[in-house]
């Protein structure tokens, strides 16, 4: 340990043992903290890792303590066949591994698809986009959220202005619906609001409040605009009486996440990427201080640069390389829909200001998907279980709260709710890095919210590191940014239904009643250069499942055109994967097993 | 652009008799339009006994009590379009469907019939915390993929919800060498028929777990248990009696909804606490010309009811073709009175009655010794002693045309009195 390291540890010593923690060990290496040891909460463990990420001089904060409360669900091995789940045969050598199918690696892989390069992508799951880029709020911010100077910043500004671009090639929705940050009568905090005469607490949120808002987004170059009552009350009709003024964000916009990042693998791969799924990585291999390859659970691949886009794994994947220097602490966030029957309710994302903010979040809000339903949320909570994605009865009351600025919304339209983990780092900020100590590994961890907005401008940034660190990139001129979307039956005029039906009677037959899919989509879907092989992948790509019956009436035809499609008998269709069977057997067999 | 006389969504048990009444009553274009490959609805997965019992006075499964009427509908110039969905309609009675041999299909129709069906809530609608595993079903998707599909969802297995679709795939799980650990029912009585409790669960020795509901769902792939426990009166989970359950997989049966999106569609005027369209004695909706009945409606128990009502329908339609249906100036509107979840019909526009109407109502609660009693212009017009009354089965009040036509006012309460609302003489 050099001399700065020593100082460090010394000054984490104290805080931590003033915050009653006398058994933590501490370590030091070039900035890098590491901690041991044995608490009794997990938000215990939290604190502590967030004590030393604000210690001066900490670059990088290990936190390796555990609490007595940590009940690790891990992961049961599959020992499943993997059968139609093994969609390409693994490489025996690469030029670039991206470990990890989120909306990051399968961004990289497409950035990188534009170059003479030999590119695959490992992905756990039997799909992309099956992590938290599944559940996440699809909302493609502003920027104005972020703390200023922070890297998350800088690429959410940027990745922002990007994404008009991209959604165009790939032929995805995207919709710039803009945001409304409100400033209501509990935007201060009740005590502050208490010895403060009302006209001084008005003044506050009516001028003081939105200018610095404003400020704020001028010196990051983002468009804010502020909005009288009046504006306000126009622009959303059923917005509460608290409601004060507001700021308006017109670049803020809404994705589908899966949709975008299914739609980047698919280009990927037709510009030549290989995408493995249902490949684990499970180890790094390094030698002299070189990336030499990963180690999956089908087979080796070699490879002299290797992505860490592992999403809450990162830290794991960064010590199989031996080139960890930050933990993840999963942070869970839940997110309530809504029917789409209650588009039109709002116009705009709508986020109330509620002094103060949350470090760590930037708090629910409510949101419209591209297709109009509602989303209310996410809330944040600390969880210590990389499995836990349930959402408890508390969320489920925390998220209502962030419908307050509605009071009359017609709660009884819900249809669905889910969780996701964002991966949080103590330091709170992207880590995208070369790796110092293991040449050709880059870390692109740490990417929480707004992790999907910045995606585009994280693919460019992680292109110029490899570039640095040696890798030969060379035009392709064949590259084709353009990427052929399944027709959307749905959408589409009488008259192109009509032509489309001709063409292929698949699109005459309507599968699911509340999107009105057809089975021309589902089959089109699973036969995509990514293809779709489980219950849920198709839902992603198609639909099926998401409206109000919540599949009722189209996971018997969806499980039905899977196993013909796949030629695999029904009791084989998953939800998502191995281990997630719809069935136990065909009629009689159980009884059959009793006799 | 098809014209038709009648158009018909929908082929379950509703639509084919409001189609065979139309039929009999001279219509001669008349369409059903059904998105199954088959006619029958939902009794065609319903291969347990217990229909007709009172239209055939004869104990039949779902399937035989709809081949009955298919095969009348056979017999007549009645067309069927069978795959076809049917993805709006218009006020002005317009409907666009599709299907695989046509495309895209244009009708106008004098009338329409809706006759839709309902579909089940979910589990995110009654709020159950926890993961998203597989091995969730409402029964009525468990139903059809064991009765049709011919597969089975799991092994072991946690019943929420004890109305009779519930009680029924309890009873067809252990039939089919599953174990049912139990039916679970967050009220304090069954949901369902008493018929069901007997012959569904208690001959099969399920338990069945009053005031308790699933707090909780674990698993990461598949199901692996659930958290169940005792609630109070107020229906709130009481935190020391949870206790975890392990099974494969857990089944809903936690209500059904009528299926209205097509009938919005159409601005047809809604119930909200039948979630169905508001209909007159002759089961036509706000829009002229749009009629409906079955599920659709409101949620019927006995398919009887249905096939009755839908002839209402189906006369109805009839005799809007024909210009027959008279309206009084201003409508008589029913109102739910004491102990009264709902009546249907929700309003009356006829001129003269020449024939009973028959009165749909659910009650709040279970009560004994009842009077169901009809008030119209400030008197009680009709009376009738009931033994029992509860939630899940249906009361019925036929109130004949010499009571009905001596109405003048434009209101008619129904009440169900409890014994010591009775006055005593
Ligand atoms: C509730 C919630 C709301 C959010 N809302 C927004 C929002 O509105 N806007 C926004 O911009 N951002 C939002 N975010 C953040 C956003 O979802 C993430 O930043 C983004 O999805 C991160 O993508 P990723 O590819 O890094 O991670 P992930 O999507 O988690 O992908 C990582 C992938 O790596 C795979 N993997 C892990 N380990 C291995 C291994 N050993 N071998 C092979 N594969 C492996 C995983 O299976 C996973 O598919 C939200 C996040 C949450 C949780
Ligand atoms: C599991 C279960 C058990 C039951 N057990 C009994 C019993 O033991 N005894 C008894 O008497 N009753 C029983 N019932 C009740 C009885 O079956 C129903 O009340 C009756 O089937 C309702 O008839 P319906 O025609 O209104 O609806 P459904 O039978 O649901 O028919 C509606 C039809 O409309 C079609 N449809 C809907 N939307 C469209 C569209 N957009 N385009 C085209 N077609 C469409 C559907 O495909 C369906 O065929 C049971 C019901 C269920 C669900």
């Amino acid at each position: 340990m050099g001399g700065r390291d020593q100082k460090i540890v010394k000054k984490l010593e104290k805080k931590i043992v003033k915050k009653g923690f006398p058994d933590v060990k501490i370590s030091a290496d070039e900035g890098i903290v590491r901690l041991n040891g044995r608490v009794n909460l997990w938000s215990e463990v939290i604190t502590i890792g967030y004590l030393a990420a604000k210690t001066k001089g900490v670059k990088g904060v290990i936190n390796d303590v555990t609490a007595g409360e940590i009940e690790r669900k891990g992961e049961e091995k599959k020992v499943t066949k993997r059968g139609v789940y093994e969609n390409v045969s693994l490489p025996k050598r690469a030029d670039v591994v991206i470990v990890g199918g989120g909306v990051i690696g399968c961004f990289i892989a497409r950035e990188l698809s534009r170059y003479k390069l030999d590119v695959v992508l490992l992905e756990k799951e039997s799909d992309v986009a099956c992590e938290a880029t599944k559940a996440n709020s699809g909302v493609v911010h502003s920027g104005i959220g972020e703390s200023s100077g922070t890297l998350k910043q800088k690429l959410n500004v940027k990745g922002n202005k990007m994404c008009d671009k991209v959604c165009e090639e790939l032929n995805v929705p995207f919709e710039r619906d803009g945001l409304l940050i409100v400033i209501t009568t509990e935007t201060l905090p009740p005590k502050v609001r208490k010895v403060l005469p009302s006209f001084i607490s008005n003044f506050i949120c009516e001028k003081i409040i939105p200018y610095v808002i404003f400020r704020k987004g001028k010196k990051a170059g983002i468009p804010l605009r502020p909005v009288k009552r009046e504006e306000l009350l126009e622009m959303e009709p059923n917005i509460t009486d608290k409601a004060i003024v507001g700021v308006y964000s017109p670049t803020y916009g809404v994705v589908y996440p899966y949709e975008i990042t299914i739609a980047l693998a698919e280009n990927a791969i037709q510009n030549g990427v290989k995408i493995a799924l249902n490949t684990e990585v499970e180890d790094i291999l390094v030698e002299d201080g070189k990336v030499k390859g990963v180690l999956t659970d089908r087979g080796t691949i070699e490879a002299e640069y290797v992505i860490n886009a592992a999403g809450i794994f990162a830290d794991e994947v960064a010590e199989m390389a031996g080139a960890r220097e930050f933990s993840i602490h999963p942070r869970k966030g839940s997110i309530i829909i809504f029917d789409k029957d209650m588009k039109g309710y709002i116009n705009h994302s709508l986020s109330e200001l509620i002094l103060p903010q949350d470090p760590h979040t930037k708090g629910g809000g409510i949101f419209t998907t591209v297709d109009g339903n509602p989303n209310w949320g996410p809330d944040a909570i600390e969880v210590s279980d990389k499995y836990d994605k349930s959402v408890t009865a508390e969320e489920i009351d925390t998220i209502f709260e962030c419908g307050s600025l509605l009071p009359d919304f017609q709660k009884s339209s819900l249809i669905t709710y889910f969780a996701g983990l964002r991966a949080a780092t103590y330091e709170e900020d992207f880590f995208i890095k070369a790796s110092e100590n293991v040449l050709g590994f880059v870390n692109v961890a740490g990417i929480q919210s707004p992790g999907l907005a910045s995606s585009p401008a994280i693919a460019e940034m992680v292109r110029g590191i490899l570039r640095e660190i040696g890798l030969k990139m060379r035009e392709k001129e064949e590259f084709n940014p353009i990427r052929r979307a399944i027709p959307k039956f749905s959408n589409l005029s009488i008259e192109e239904k009509k032509k489309l039906i001709k063409e292929n009677p698949l699109y005459g037959n309507v599968i699911c009643r509340c999107e009105h899919v057809t089975e021309g989509e589902v089959v089109d879907a699973i036969h995509r250069p990514l293809p779709a092989t489980t219950v849920d992948a198709v839902k992603r790509r198609v639909r099926t499942g998401m409206g109000r019956c919540q599949g009722g009436f189209c996971g018997p035809k969806v499980a039905r055109i899977l196993a013909r499609e796949l030629n695999i008998p029904l009791e084989e269709v998953t939800k998502d994967g191995p281990g997630s069977n719809l069935f136990v057997g065909k009629t009689k067999s159980l009884l059959a097993e009793e006799a | 652009m098809i014209e038709v006389d009648v158009a018909i969504i929908g082929g379950g048990p509703a639509g084919l008799a409001s189609a065979m009444k139309a039929c009999e009553e001279g219509v001669k274009d008349i369409l059903i339009i059904e998105r199954g490959m088959e006619l029958g609805g939902i009794l065609l997965q319903c291969i347990h006994d217990g229909f007709g019992t009172f239209i055939f006075e004869e104990t039949l499964t779902g399937p035989e009590y709809a081949q009955r009427y298919i095969d009348e509908v056979k017999k007549t110039g009645i067309n069927v379009k069978l795959n076809t969905m049917v993805l709006e309609i218009d006020s002005a009675k317009r409907i666009i469907a599709v299907n695989q041999e046509d495309g895209l299909l244009e009708i106008e129709a004098k009338a329409i019939i809706l006759s839709m069906g309902c579909r089940e809530r979910t589990r995110a609608q009654i709020l159950i915390p926890g993961d998203r595993p597989s091995g969730i079903y409402t029964a009525g998707v468990a139903q059809r993929y064991i009765n049709i599909e011919g597969v089975i969802p799991g092994k072991k297995v946690v019943i929420l919800g004890s109305g009779d679709i519930g009680m029924i795939m309890a009873r067809r799980f252990t039939l089919e060498g599953a174990e049912v650990e139990g039916v679970y029912e967050v009220m304090s009585n069954p949901g369902g028929l008493t018929r069901n409790v007997v012959q569904c669960v208690e001959d099969y020795e399920i338990p069945l777990h009053l005031s308790h509901t699933i707090t909780n769902i674990r698993g990461r792939r598949r199901v692996e248990g659930v958290t169940v426990a005792k609630v109070d009166s107020e229906m709130r989970p009481i935190k020391d009696t949870e206790r975890f359950v392990p099974c494969d997989t857990v089944i809903l049966s936690v209500g059904l909804i009528p299926e209205n999106e097509l009938s919005k569609s159409a601005d047809v005027g809604m119930d909200p606490i039948t979630n169905g369209p508001i209909v007159d004695e002759q089961m036509q909706t706000s829009v002229p010309g749009i009629f409906a009945c079955g599920n659709v409606v409101h949620v019927h128990d006995l398919v009887d009811d249905v096939s009755k009502v839908a002839e209402v329908a189906g006369k109805g339609a009839a005799g809007y073709i024909d210009g027959k249906l008279k309206k009084r100036r201003s409508p008589i509107k029913v109102r739910a009175g004491r102990n009264v979840k709902y009546v249907v019909p929700q309003i009356i526009h006829g001129e003269k009655f020449d024939e009973d109407i028959r009165f749909y109502l659910r009650v709040k609660e279970i009560e004994k010794s009842v009077k169901t009693v009809v008030l119209a212009d400030g008197e009680r017009i009709f009376e009738k002693k009931i033994k029992i009354v509860k939630p899940p089965e249906m009361v019925k009040l036929d109130i004949s045309p010499d009571i009905l036509n001596r109405i003048t006012g434009d209101e008619l309460i129904i009440d169900v009195e409890g014994e010591e609302d009775e006055e005593k003489p």
